[in-house]
């Protein structure tokens, strides 16, 4: 192999690992931030025993998954079964590797996108992964041979297409501006026009309800709620591959969260920060520490949401996925396009 | 790049998918046969493109898709419509009006 | 030695076939598809970009369609078709076309496919028991017409003008990208474009109309 294509193969070997190190810890420790946070908000204290404020207690619960026992119920189908949670895992975390996450910046001499794959169409393959994660949730459903994780199941898949249906639509108007499906344009053309949410800002509601919606996050997690249908589709599911599930779900918050930020609040844009001369480093650095900094503040407002608002019910879902937001997109897809055609964009 | 491969490859599969439609008897395996020679269709229009630099082809292979979006949606109605009265998703037990 | 090719193919498809009986589906899948590639491979014209990756990819569709048709349980059948679809979105990206391959995954992978598992999901369809195939005639008179179908279609690859050395065209800048594929949506090909949103609003009716439980 010419040298050449061992540091294109190094690069990516070493941003993946990176991606994917980040990811993990934050999806472990997302949970100590919910219930902390939860905790917070209910006037009581979060879990405070295992370590400085509870900051091993992510560590325990993990261990705690690793020895229950692996369970395999004898009336589930067996391929379909456990083929579900790896399918919904995998999807969670290979959404991730478009999102551009810092400038491009020097290192050794080579330019090196803080992007784990740079596509052409990065925005259409979010769609298309995310499209595929509705199987994980059905199969799991269907296969665990049970009336409620069937229904369950039903639920949740149909509530995922229908809002899939209204989060494309709230990527069009960013489409339209930016004039390319390329992720890194588009943080390109915020860091020239300013950023998405102010002149798009119904786009962005519609495109926050909707990650709300995709990640079965509440008010939408009528599938998974605990006074509903059991536990929906992940009834029949135990240990380890209950624990891949709740990754699964905190994965998906942390990319929509990504993607948000990228698409509406400027990616790792810092205004202003050009002012300051910083080395080109630390300018990197202060931008990546940005990024970081606005996925975190979602995230916060993702569990916010969850401990404040009740709970919708299912008509009352699907009737907001198809006749509510549906028109709001199609409204701001017109203004943006009447924007872009007057030149203003 | 020669696109022959492809060709071959288009073929075989509609094959396959012509044989799926006339050898099974559920109707909704009728159905994903369907799709598999769509599918085909489509390798074969991307291939021709490919090789004639046209994008046509590509248009074309979009309103295939399209167009089986369509028919599967109806199609899946009417089965839905079918196990509702008959209980039955065989395509033989639907022969109320042959002779 | 064309023509022997062609007897072998439809010889070991059709034994292939001939064991379609519910036992060991996969199996019989495998050594089909495995006699498919070699024959690919070893087709006798003009198939110099047979590489690798081309190869395991048309493999592994070759097999799931393959499993399609002979899997006796309608979701795996399913779940067999979506990989299929995933391996044509491949073939897609190994032609440049990567604005198609996304399409085919969200809309067909994505959508119409999940709209398969809802149907099964709602109609609660399990493994069929009985046999999968019509009756004796009828099952060897599809497996005679897939052969025959097979061999016309290689004859006529065969006999194609592409296959004399023909100049491969200079590589156009943005071929494939949605730029070029949304100019001519909506340039050349306007009125099907029109047409086939209309085409779309039917089908939505028309499905809604035909899933109703009662028309009120």
């Amino acid at each position: 192999m010419d040298p050449q294509d061992l540091q294109v193969v190094i690069e990516a070997t070493v941003k993946v690992a990176i991606v994917l190190g980040v990811i993990m810890t934050v999806v472990a420790y997302m949970e100590w931030v919910e219930r902390r946070v939860s905790a917070w908000i209910q006037d009581r204290r979060g879990p405070n025993r295992v370590g400085p404020f509870g900051l091993l207690q992510p560590l325990a619960d993990g261990i705690k998954f690793l020895f229950k026992e692996d369970i395999l119920p004898p009336h589930v189908h067996r391929t379909l079964y456990l083929l579900a949670p790896a399918i919904i895992f995998t999807t969670s975390l290979t959404t991730f590797a478009v999102i551009p996450f810092g400038p491009p910046i020097e290192i050794l001499g080579r330019l090196v996108k803080l992007q784990v794959a740079d596509v052409d169409s990065g925005i259409l393959i979010i769609l298309a992964i995310a499209s595929l994660g509705v199987y994980g949730i059905a199969l799991a459903g269907w296969s665990s041979n049970n009336k409620y994780s069937l229904l369950g199941g039903l639920r949740s898949s149909a509530q995922l297409i229908s809002y899939e249906l209204a989060m494309g639509f709230a990527v069009v108007g960013i489409l339209m501006s930016a004039g390319s499906l390329r992720l890194s344009e588009v943080v390109e053309y915020q860091v020239r026009h300013g950023w998405n949410i102010f002149w798009q800002l119904p786009g962005f509601i519609v495109f926050m309800t909707a990650a709300f919606a995709e990640t079965n996050r509440l008010p939408f997690d009528l599938p998974e709620a605990e006074t509903e249908l059991v536990a929906g589709y992940h009834t029949e599911y135990s240990g380890f591959r209950f624990l891949l599930f709740l990754m699964a779900e905190y994965a998906n918050m942390i990319t929509a969260s990504g993607l948000a930020v990228t698409l509406f609040l400027g990616g790792y844009h810092v205004p202003g920060l050009h002012l300051l001369d910083l080395p080109p480093l630390a300018f990197a650095l202060v931008q990546v520490g940005a990024f970081c900094f606005k996925v975190a503040l979602f995230l916060f407002l993702y569990v916010w949401v969850r401990w404040t608002i009740p709970r919708f019910r299912y008509d009352q879902l699907m009737n907001l996925g198809w006749k509510v937001l549906l028109p709001i997109a199609l409204a701001n897809i017109l203004w943006v396009a009447f924007f872009v055609l007057q030149g203003w964009a | 790049m020669r696109i022959d491969f492809f060709l071959v490859m288009a073929a075989l599969l509609f094959t396959v998918g012509c044989v799926g439609v006339l050898i099974r008897r559920n109707v909704i395996v009728i159905l994903m046969s369907i799709e598999l020679m769509l599918n085909a269709v489509n390798l074969t229009f991307v291939a021709f493109a490919h090789e004639m630099r046209s994008m046509a082809g590509h248009v074309f292979a979009l309103f295939v898709i399209t167009v089986a979006a369509c028919e599967a949606a109806v199609g899946l109605a009417i089965v839905l419509a079918l196990f509702r009265r008959r209980r039955t998703t065989d395509s033989d037990d639907v022969s109320l009006m042959r002779w | 030695m064309r023509l022997l090719m062609g007897l072998v193919f439809v010889v070991m498809a059709a034994a292939a076939l001939r064991a379609l009986l519910p036992r060991r589906p996969g199996l019989t899948a495998f050594a089909a598809a495995v006699a498919a590639i070699v024959l690919v491979g070893f087709y006798p014209g003009d198939l110099a970009t047979f590489d690798f990756w081309a190869g395991a990819v048309g493999f592994v569709s070759i097999l799931s369609a393959l499993l399609i048709v002979m899997h006796p349980n309608p979701m795996v059948s399913v779940l067999f078709l979506i990989l299929n679809l995933f391996c044509m979105a491949l073939f897609f990206l190994m032609l440049q076309a990567q604005t198609l391959a996304a399409l085919q995954v969200i809309v067909y992978a994505g959508a119409i496919m999940v709209l398969f598992v809802f149907v099964i999901m709602l109609l609660n369809l399990k493994a069929e028991e009985g046999m999968r195939v019509g009756m004796g005639p009828q099952r060897w008179a599809a497996i005679g017409f897939g052969a025959a179908f097979a061999a016309l279609m290689f004859w006529a690859l065969r006999h194609r003008h592409g296959s004399a050395f023909v100049e491969p065209k200079a590589f156009v800048e943005g071929f494939g990208t949605a730029r070029d594929l949304g100019t001519l949506l909506f340039s050349d090909y306007l009125f099907a474009t029109e047409a086939a949103s209309v085409l779309l609003l039917a089908a939505m009716v028309g499905a809604v109309l035909l899933a109703k439980r009662r028309l009120e």
